[in-house]
């Protein structure tokens, strides 16, 4: 359980992110490689009947968006302990892509350069 | 009742049973969307001075800087469904999955913006607009996410 694990061990080391080549203000000392974190999420069914009522009215899906929402934050997570792992303090250039999987999954992935800096 | 009236009960029925859902989503989700759009609207205009941008750098010395993450999963309501069905036969713009993408990405982006005020930042940039379609189960719910998400700087 990855996310538990970086979780239970509280920020000691505070990882910098951004989708930027740079983080502003700061310079790049090493670059150590591409960082992943991936998901995949399914919908609780209650969930979807709820979705499927507030379809009727359109506009948002509130439901999926919080869902959506915490997936995301685990894949950056994820993105992070491996990030933490190879000794970096920050991830650049941090770039997101979602895809559906069957069976009303989503992936969402998360993926930057882990660096050194200065 | 009379044979008649009893023809028409067994007319109306039919037609009432496969209209009936769509004229109701047509009359809510037109008064859903428009109060939701008018709030959204009030937000903006009260916001103030835009901080997002699609610079590359920031334009002034930075102390602290973060990543944020806003998003967003939309729909469109039975009726507008129904409306794009029809307007996706002859082809050209579809009105109504044009309008909620438009709300969509403008909501997205004023999520982004309060995001990026509450939590002390002063500017945005290299602002990023993602659109992902979700899956509903058996293809049923069909659903947009928008993601925006840049980097945040404060001076």
């Amino acid at each position: 359980m990855q996310p538990d694990a970086a979780a239970a061990q509280p920020q000691q080391i505070q990882v910098l992110m951004s989708n930027t080549e740079t983080i502003p203000g700061r310079t790049i000392a090493q670059s150590l490689g591409v960082v992943t974190g991936s998901t995949v999420r399914a919908k609780h069914i209650g969930k979807d009947i709820l979705a499927g009522l507030k379809n009727i009215v359109g506009g948002e899906l509130s439901g999926y968006t919080e869902l959506l929402q915490e997936a995301r934050a685990q894949a950056l997570q994820r993105m992070v302990t491996d990030a933490v792992k190879r000794g970096a303090n920050a991830v650049v250039n941090v770039r997101f892509a979602t895809s559906s999987v069957a069976g009303g999954a989503a992936e969402l992935f998360a993926y930057g350069t882990a660096v050194v800096l200065q | 009742m009379d044979e008649e009236t009893w023809g028409l009960i067994w007319i109306f029925i039919p037609i009432l049973l496969t209209f009936g859902p769509f004229l109701f989503s047509w009359i809510f989700g037109n008064w859903h969307q428009k109060k939701k759009q008018k709030q959204l609207v009030e937000r903006e205009a009260a916001f103030g001075k835009d901080p997002l941008s699609t610079l590359r750098n920031p334009t002034g010395e930075v102390k602290q800087s973060t990543l944020l993450v806003s998003n967003i999963t939309m729909s469109v309501s039975w009726w507008q469904g129904l409306i794009g069905g029809i307007h996706s036969i002859f082809g050209g713009t579809i009105t109504t999955w044009d309008k909620v993408l438009a709300w969509g990405r403008q909501e997205a982006m004023q999520r982004l913006r309060e995001n990026c005020r509450n939590s002390g930042f002063d500017e945005i940039i290299n602002l990023r607009l993602e659109t992902a379609e979700i899956a509903g189960s058996k293809g049923k719910t069909k659903a947009l996410e928008i993601v925006a998400y840049g980097t945040a700087v404060k001076f």
